[in-house]
């Protein structure tokens, strides 16, 4: 009777132990706070500064432009469950407006120069991937272009982790500051580059560079063309107009452009070089790394 | 009173409170006076409390539109019991009742009903997509739709979709092109559901902070803030009020135990007269049947038996009244909220 009671009470504490050491475990697990981002440089951004200690979800599809997601429920779902929402802001996210988050989750990332967002009076729609059509009217939303843009953006980032989890302020603090360097890094690079002939007519396959080219003092024009598609007769009429004013001898694509589109530009005098906005995650690489590349793509036009 | 209780303040345009108070909690048929989306900025920017946006006006099916964020939710600790959560504007989750009544499951549509059937301008039905049904809260939310804030207005119409003005070459569709602008006329075609393929025509115009709401439940940070938030909408002046549920409904059932009173005291007076009455009755009955009482005293009865004779008469007559009572309080109690609603409520 006695050994079956020790026995019994053994074996209690064993179960004990067991679901506390469990719960410890889930409980841990389910600690870790979660930020979910609009677009790719702010995955990259926020994933320097917070390290292991925040997961970073980026719920939209690689295979898109994240401005132009047209949101899914599972997507949205999985932004509703993120601690801290991370917005890009100058009405980048389009689809803000037809999803249900909560307001009081949301940051925007570019508040603190949003007296600078450059508006753009873009009118005709076109369309590119299965996204459908869109237009680039109302306000520059590729604010990252600008490298100290991107700095205040990774600090409002900053600022967002520290809130959610301030017991890591140190850490974050000094993992900006390995961020910031590479940012400023990137911004010099590119002043020394083009400083000497910022007025060089350049021209842009798409209205992207407004950042880019206000803060390096680029002096783009920007036609609709496609990386993938080759520019039918009335787009070559067009862009040849632009270049009796704007006698451009290079132009910069978002992505590789068709080998067709190259050829057809150089009969008509004009280079191709990629400068790359990374709006969603690269195929090789990362941001500083695509960035940085751009910068040696754009050093060829000067 | 407990849902009172649990709702520190609510903000909505100046005029009855008690209105203000029974469509926020209760999600009343009466609609009160519209305020303005910049109140929530307001309330927000002051950092003193979490505004959350309530906009009550529109039906479905009579059950009560409920417009929000979901912040109301998790407020008032609202789960999901099938289905899952709103995402996309279209969307509706029901209170479990609500669902109940209208046979509802996620999956299913429900369409919103227009204001009134004789304005021909007004809101145009949406069809709503189910996604989700709420547990049961046993408060006047399992009676509620609950759809996004966005949604509300775009059955209000100040959000649409449309066919594509650039991409349609329909002249017939047009008013005026140039470069810069398309006017479209009246033949334009707006959608009146929610879909993946028509999702990203929808759009809204004009100036958000103009849009509108019947309230705001404003959860302050703390005890201060709350003080603070109250003592902003004190001037005369302001076009908005701040009010107490818990003392809004607490002088109504005041009011309400005030009238209970006085027909309470009224039900007494009455009370005390029939039983005098019902006493003037029995002592002048065996007053006026003195002769035969005499008559049976002499054929050999004696006094108790007379007197048990008596008491059996009354007993029986208590008895029998009491059956008839106890069966037409059964009967009324049973209607009371139609003969309620029938002799009070309009």
């Amino acid at each position: 009777m006695v050994n079956f009671k020790y026995r019994y009470l053994g074996l209690c504490l064993i179960f004990w132990i067991f679901g506390v050491v469990t719960s410890a475990e889930s409980g841990s697990k389910r600690d870790k706070p979660t930020v979910a981002v609009a677009n790719y440089p702010l995955k990259y951004f926020t994933e320097r500064i917070v390290g292991n200690h925040v997961e970073v979800i980026f719920p939209i599809p690689s295979d898109i432009d994240p401005a132009f997601w047209i949101p899914e429920p599972n997507g949205v779902l999985a932004f509703q469950s993120a601690d801290v929402i991370l917005l890009n802001g100058a009405t980048y996210s389009k689809w803000l407006d037809k999803v249900t988050l909560l307001r009081r989750k949301m940051v925007n990332t570019s508040e603190g120069f949003q007296e600078q967002y450059i508006q753009i009076q873009e009118f005709t729609t076109h369309r590119h991937g299965p996204q459908g059509e869109h237009a680039h009217a109302g306000v520059a939303f590729t604010t990252w272009l600008d490298f100290q843009q991107a700095i205040q953006q990774a600090e409002a980032i900053l600022n967002a982790v520290i809130k959610l989890t301030p017991q890591h302020e140190k850490h974050f603090q000094t993992n900006f500051l390995s961020l910031k360097k590479d940012l400023l890094a990137l911004d010099r690079r590119l002043e020394t580059i083009v400083s000497p002939q910022s007025t060089k007519p350049l021209l842009a396959s798409h209205p992207v560079y407004h950042y880019l080219a206000r803060r390096y003092g680029l002096n783009i024009r920007s036609v609709l063309w496609e990386p993938s598609e080759i520019p039918n007769p009335t787009q070559l009429k067009e862009l040849e107009k632009i270049l009796k004013n704007h006698p451009a001898k290079w132009m910069i694509w978002e992505g590789d452009p068709n080998p067709p589109s190259v050829v057809l530009l150089e009969t008509l005098g004009v280079n191709s070089l990629v400068f790359d906005p990374a709006g969603n995650v690269p195929v090789k690489g990362d941001f500083l790394s695509v960035m940085q590349q751009n910068v040696e793509n754009l050093k060829l036009a000067f | 009173m407990s849902r009172a209780v649990s709702t520190p303040l609510v903000v909505g345009v100046k005029g009855s409170a008690l209105d203000l108070v029974m469509s926020t909690l209760y999600f009343d048929d009466a609609v009160p006076e519209l305020m303005k989306m910049a109140e929530t900025d307001r309330i927000e920017d002051s950092s003193l409390a979490l505004p959350i946006p309530i906009y009550a006006r529109f039906q479905a099916r009579g059950f009560p539109i409920v417009g929000t964020t979901l912040d109301y939710f998790a407020f008032r600790g609202l789960e999901i019991a099938d289905g899952r959560q709103l995402a996309i504007i279209g969307e509706t989750v029901l209170g479990a009742k609500a669902a109940e009544a209208l046979e509802l499951g996620p999956g299913d549509f429900l369409v919103s009903s227009p204001e009134t059937p004789f304005d021909l301008a007004g809101v145009y039905p949406l069809k709503m997509n189910v996604v989700g049904i709420l547990a049961k809260s046993h408060t006047s939310d399992d009676l509620a739709v609950f759809v996004d804030l966005k949604t509300a207005w775009i059955i209000e119409g100040l959000g649409h979709g449309h066919q594509d003005l650039i991409k349609n070459k329909d002249a017939s569709l047009v008013l005026e092109r140039n470069e810069k602008n398309v006017t479209a006329n009246a033949k334009l075609r707006l959608y009146t559901e929610i879909s993946e393929i028509n999702l990203d025509s929808f759009h809204f115009h004009g100036d958000r902070s103009q849009y509108r709401l019947t309230a705001l439940i404003t959860v302050p940070h703390d005890s201060k803030s709350g003080t603070l938030l109250r003592g902003r909408y004190v001037s005369p002046a302001a076009a908005t009020q701040i009010v107490q549920p818990v003392e809004v409904i607490d002088g109504l059932l005041q009011n309400i135990f005030r009238i209970k009173n006085v027909i309470d005291a009224i039900i007494m007076v009455v009370g005390v007269a029939t039983i005098l009455a019902i006493l003037l009755v029995f002592s002048l009955s065996v007053r006026l049947r003195q002769r035969e009482i005499q008559t049976i005293f002499k054929l050999g009865c004696s006094r108790l038996t007379i007197v048990r004779l008596m008491a059996a008469e009354i007993l029986i007559i208590l008895v029998f009244s009491s059956v008839l009572c106890v069966g037409m309080m059964t009967v009324v109690d049973h209607f009371k909220n139609d003969l309620v609603r029938i002799a009070f409520i309009r």
